[in-house]
């Protein structure tokens, strides 16, 4: 499903974010990429979305070549990857309903699909009863809830989550990894970059350990440290 | 695939959102493009009055109505002949009747006293010399001449009213320019603002995969609208300004020049549409400016 060929990505002042990546991740996988601060692991994720793109190497997505994809079609890419923020990043003047239906709405699906889709997802992450709730209404763990709702609306091939139990404690981020490990079961492959060793420890599955921009662990059923 | 509702939608909350800004938009687009407007009624309106004496004419031989074929072509040949005169046009009957019908269009009364036979032709004259004296000397030589009616002479209220309306032509036009230039600035920072309003949003979009112009469309038609209310404020100063500024010029008793200071339904469309095409315009580019400054993708 992704797959990393000697990707290096450097930022201005000579700044190496990744050297040399490669790595392989099959569909329907669960990676958990570690590592500390400044290791590379948001710039993993960001370079999966092409929100950035490597100075060398390519990146395999679905079977194809994102690096090479023209900008008219990112979007079309995007429409495959669902993103969860450590922030949430919810719409404060939208409901529940609302900041869900607006991922279906802005690629341009119509009444009938929200109408069906925005309440079944909702249902998957346990809101139902609170569609009507505008985000400064829910807890943290609820407005993550929405956060991932909202990603995974649309049915997405990859789900990428950057340090999605950040803002969390501890009780609240298993609610949360347990809903993260149900979309993994319907088949979704998903990245998650994290600090959180005791979620890494819990769920024992692909751990892939960053520093310097190196991979320098990758193991399955791993745990964080 | 665009929903339409959506992008009403997100135009309309956008303009509510900034409406403070929006209003200080509109009223500066509408205020140049007025005076741009202004500028261009003034011009026809002068136009109109000054018709006979555009490109230099400074005397004009008016024939009697019932002038003969030897006496026309005696005076075709003098205006060859002489030295002081550069180039001239002769003006038919029918020509004639049309743009005295043109003149007093709006007095049907004089309309029904007169008809094609009792307009006179005439000779538009330039002169090679537009020296006061020596137009008059030009002129005096067709005087009394057979078939002449009589010569008039543009006369310095004419060359007056066009170098006043020239001048402040260019003030206006000077003006309208500079506001113009304020107002795609304006546009631009408004929708600026807009955009920084709306940045979860615009982060939110690209990431789910919508497209550059699904982005970007509501607020470039933020933009348009701005645009376009400020040509509605620049149309109704228009028609405030025909009706009650040029036409009361033209209603006004004793001042036979004045009688022809109006602008007509065609050229009012005219410059209507040019503030309407304008309008666009600026909203365009200041739209696109912002969101290529702003709405980097």
């Amino acid at each position: 499903m992704i797959k990393m060929e000697k990707v290096t990505k450097v930022f201005k002042g000579d700044v190496v974010a990744l050297r040399d990546v490669t790595i392989d991740i099959g569909k329907g996988e669960f990676v958990f990429l570690v590592g500390p601060s400044g290791s590379g692991k948001s710039t993993f994720i960001r370079l999966l979305n092409r929100e950035d793109v490597p100075e060398h190497g390519r990146i395999f997505v679905a079977g194809r070549d994102i690096g090479r994809l023209s900008g008219w079609r990112v979007p079309y890419l995007r429409r495959n990857i669902g993103y969860v923020f450590q922030d949430y990043k919810l719409l404060q003047k939208k409901t529940v309903a609302e900041n869900v239906a607006f991922a279906l709405e802005v690629i341009g699906k119509g009444p009938q699909v929200i109408n069906r889709q925005v309440p079944a997802i909702l249902e998957l992450v346990g809101l139902s009863r609170k569609m009507d709730r505008f985000p400064h209404e829910l807890s943290g763990g609820e407005q993550q809830r929405v956060s991932i709702a909202r990603a995974f609306v649309n049915r997405p091939l990859i789900l990428l989550a950057d340090e999605p139990t950040g803002n969390l404690d501890p009780t609240t981020s298993v609610g949360i990894m347990r809903l993260l490990g149900r979309i993994n079961e319907i088949g979704t492959t998903v990245v998650m970059a994290t600090h959180d060793s005791s979620v890494v420890d819990s769920m024992r599955q692909r751990v892939v350990e960053l520093d310097r921009g190196m991979v320098v662990r990758d193991q399955a059923r791993g745990v964080y440290e | 695939m665009f929903s339409f509702r959506y992008v009403l939608r997100e135009t309309g909350q956008n303009l509510w959102r900034n409406i403070l800004l929006a209003v200080a938009t509109v009223v500066t687009v509408g205020v140049s493009l007025a005076m741009f407007g202004g500028f261009m009624l003034f011009q026809v309106a002068v136009d109109s009055a000054t018709a006979r004496w555009q490109d230099g004419v400074e005397l004009i031989v008016w024939m009697n109505t019932d002038v003969g074929t030897d006496e026309d072509a005696s005076v075709r040949n003098q205006l060859d002949e002489s030295p002081g005169v550069e180039r001239w046009e002769y003006v038919d009957r029918a020509q004639s009747y049309e743009e005295f019908k043109e003149f007093f269009e709006d007095t049907p009364e004089v309309l029904e006293i007169f008809t094609a036979e009792g307009v006179p032709p005439y000779f538009r004259v330039v002169p090679t010399d537009p020296d006061p004296d020596v137009v008059e000397e030009l002129g005096s030589q067709f005087k009394g001449k057979p078939g002449v009616r009589t010569v008039t002479f543009a006369g310095d209220v004419i060359r007056d009213v066009q170098n006043l309306s020239n001048r402040a032509g260019r003030v206006l036009f000077i003006g309208s320019i500079i506001l113009l230039g304020a107002s795609t600035l304006l546009i631009l920072n408004t929708l600026a603002v807009a955009i920084g309003n709306r940045r979860t949003e615009i982060e939110i979009m690209r990431l789910v995969g919508a497209t550059k112009w699904f982005i970007r469309v509501p607020f470039m038609l933020e933009g348009l609208v701005q645009g376009l209310l400020g040509a509605v404020v620049a149309m109704t100063s228009n028609a405030l300004l025909r009706n009650y500024v040029i036409d009361q010029f033209s209603d006004a008793d004793g001042l036979q020049l004045l009688a022809g200071f109006k602008v007509d339904d065609s050229a009012m469309l005219q410059v209507n549409l040019l503030v309407v095409a304008i309008a666009v315009g600026v909203a365009v580019i200041g739209s696109n400016l912002a969101v290529a400054m702003h709405l980097n993708e």
